[in-house]
């Protein structure tokens, strides 16, 4: 099946059936360039309904799923769109890349491309769109429309230099100013209101590696954790099918684990984590529990670490680290991300970079409750492996080496 | 209401308005939503003989020539009309003007600077052309270019034609890439 070039306004019918959208940035990191790649669904207008049409890191899958956001590493993410199943009145979907807090602009970046699979994983089209010159911040990217019955792409490649926000307020979305993530005022009452859709999101590094979220009466809610991370650029075994069934294992890509080390307010020390089979649970003590073990690779949500936030007095600290399972450690191409999900909070992210090559285990983040509070401390610091970073954090564990 | 064509139909305009002249071809597009250049898009129209060349660059009615000399053919200039309708350009034909000789007028859309500003008939929304009697203001007919284009940097919109002693006009929807200078040369204008 061949591949079709669009370039920008061009246009061409897909298959109604469960697409895949890819979107890679070249390159795929420019410093002090964070992009973030989302998802409009929108009707005739070309409005969205309301906040579950809009798919971005915040909200990865709303509403019934037709539309998410399976992978977001840096300089890459991919949506699925399952056509049939959309809601009747969506008669399209805008795929857009932003520029986090409007810090540069597109022309920084080489070219933006975006490919449409079907069902079967077949790269169907392609949209190359040069982004040298450009001073917009935020742009689209291109559209699943419906025209007389027929989905198709188009290429769009233009947008705004105000970044996020005009782009939002182009689809309809009435978005809030940045929350003052620093100190909310007074703990929020027991049923809060529906907040408007935050689009802030903090990113802890070097300059900011700490944040803190108040005590709550009720509790945080279910905390999840997400580790995703950039599998190899290997072309066969990215295009799946029988191909790259076939020869995809050549280029192995990088397992990653996630895990974490516990300490509860009574002294009780474990670790939760794939290897070794302590996957825990979330109704019951220890109330931390890893979502199965992604080893897949193709399309991935990454790995999941959920703690029940109800428990959150129960603990005293929980450090989230990332290792590598499977692959040589590359920190550097692997593009780790760790993303915090507190329900009411803009998500916090850490990106796992400034790696040593020969080390493959990293300590992301540190959970500490601080009367109550939820302090999430940044640490991507590298180890060798358990015994080392447990000594570092001297949290007291035996460690002797496992297989899952 | 007026009668809307689809791409490549046609209709007798005496027959749907028996007291027809004068008449005002409006055509409109969408502004750009987004940030960046504008789509300045410039409408001309093309006189054209019965083997659809111009007689001379007099034959075509455009920013820098906005009346044929004969007076059937009138562009109404770059500002908008503002008739309600949202016609972005319009020209005036006095079909009791037109010369013999002529058998067709084209109505064109061209992308200015086009090339330098990466803009094409696939980013531009909304196309239409609309056929108004100038004399009562009663529209007669509309294409809207709902067909998708992509590449196309100039478009005819529509075009006049007699048949059989009557005035026709055609949904045409023809797009070329190379702007103006590719419209020009398809009609024999000959660009200095």
């Amino acid at each position: 099946m061949s591949v079709t070039q669009l370039v920008a306004g061009a246009n061409c019918p897909v298959p109604r059936e469960k697409l895949s959208v890819e979107v890679l940035l070249s390159p795929t990191q420019v410093s002090g360039a964070e992009v973030d790649i989302s998802a409009f669904a929108l009707t005739a207008s070309s409005k969205v309904r309301g906040d579950d049409d809009m798919v971005f890191y915040g909200q990865p899958r709303p509403g019934n799923g037709s539309v998410a956001l399976l992978a977001n590493s840096a300089g890459r993410a991919e949506f699925s769109v399952d056509l049939p199943n959309l809601l009747a009145s969506t008669e399209k979907v805008a795929f857009t890349a932003t520029i986090h807090e409007n810090r540069a602009n597109f022309g920084a970046f080489s070219s933006l491309q975006v490919t449409v699979k079907n069902a079967a994983g077949q790269a169907i089209l392609q949209a190359s769109l040069p982004s040298s010159g450009m001073v917009e911040s935020a742009l689209i990217l291109g559209e699943l429309y419906l025209r007389q019955g027929q989905w198709k792409f188009r290429a769009v490649g233009q947008g705004f230099a105000g970044g996020l926000k005009p782009l939002a307020e182009h689809f309809g979305v009435e978005i809030s100013d940045p929350a003052p993530t620093a100190a909310p005022p007074a703990p929020p009452p027991p049923s809060p209101a529906k907040k408007p859709i935050s689009l802030s999101k903090v990113t802890l590094d070097k300059t900011k590696p700490r944040v803190s979220l108040e005590k709550k009466t009720e509790g945080f809610g279910e905390i999840r954790i997400n580790l995703n991370w950039n599998r190899g650029q290997a072309p066969a075994a990215k295009s799946g099918g029988l191909l790259g069934g076939l020869f995809g294992g050549g280029n192995k890509g990088v397992d990653l684990d996630v895990g974490c080390l516990y300490e509860q307010r009574d002294g009780t020390i474990s670790a939760i984590q794939a290897l070794g089979n302590r996957f825990g649970s979330l109704r019951s003590d220890p109330f931390i529990e890893l979502k199965g073990d992604d080893r897949t690779g193709a399309i991935s949500e990454g790995e999941w670490l959920h703690i029940n936030g109800q428990q959150w007095h129960t603990f005293k600290r929980i450090l989230v680290y990332a290792f590598i399972y499977e692959g040589a450690p590359n920190w550097a191409q692997t593009d780790g991300i760790v993303t915090i999900y507190v329900p009411n909070e803009a998500p916090v992210e850490i990106r796992l970079t400034e790696g040593g090559n020969s080390l493959g285990m990293c300590a992301v983040v540190l959970l500490e409750n601080n009367n109550g509070a939820l302090q999430v401390n940044r640490e991507v610091r590298y180890f060798h492996g358990h015994q080392d970073m447990d000594q570092a954090y001297r949290w007291g564990l035996n460690w002797r080496a496992g297989s899952k | 209401m007026a009668l809307s064509l689809q791409k490549g139909g046609n209709l007798s305009l005496s027959k749907a308005d028996p007291s027809l002249s004068k008449i005002l071809v409006g055509l409109g597009w969408d502004e750009r939503t987004t940030d960046g250049s504008g789509f300045d898009l410039d409408a001309s129209a093309f006189l054209l003989t019965a083997n659809g060349k111009v007689r001379g660059d007099s034959d075509f009615i455009f920013y820098n020539q906005l009346k044929s000399t004969d007076g059937s053919v009138e562009h109404t200039g770059d500002n908008r009309t503002g008739q309600g309708e949202g016609d972005d350009e319009s020209l005036k034909v006095d079909l009791t003007k037109v010369p013999a000789a002529i058998e067709k007028i084209a109505f064109t859309v061209t992308i200015h600077d086009a090339e330098a500003r990466r803009q094409n008939f696939g980013q531009v929304a909304n196309a239409f052309i609309r056929i108004v009697n100038d004399v009562s203001g009663a529209e007669i007919v509309r294409y809207d270019l709902a067909e998708d284009y992509s590449t196309e940097t100039a478009m005819v919109f529509g075009e006049l034609y007699r048949y059989n002693n009557e005035w026709k006009f055609r949904a045409v929807g023809q797009g070329y890439a190379g702007g103006l200078k590719a419209m020009c040369d398809q009609f024999g204008i000959q660009i200095g």
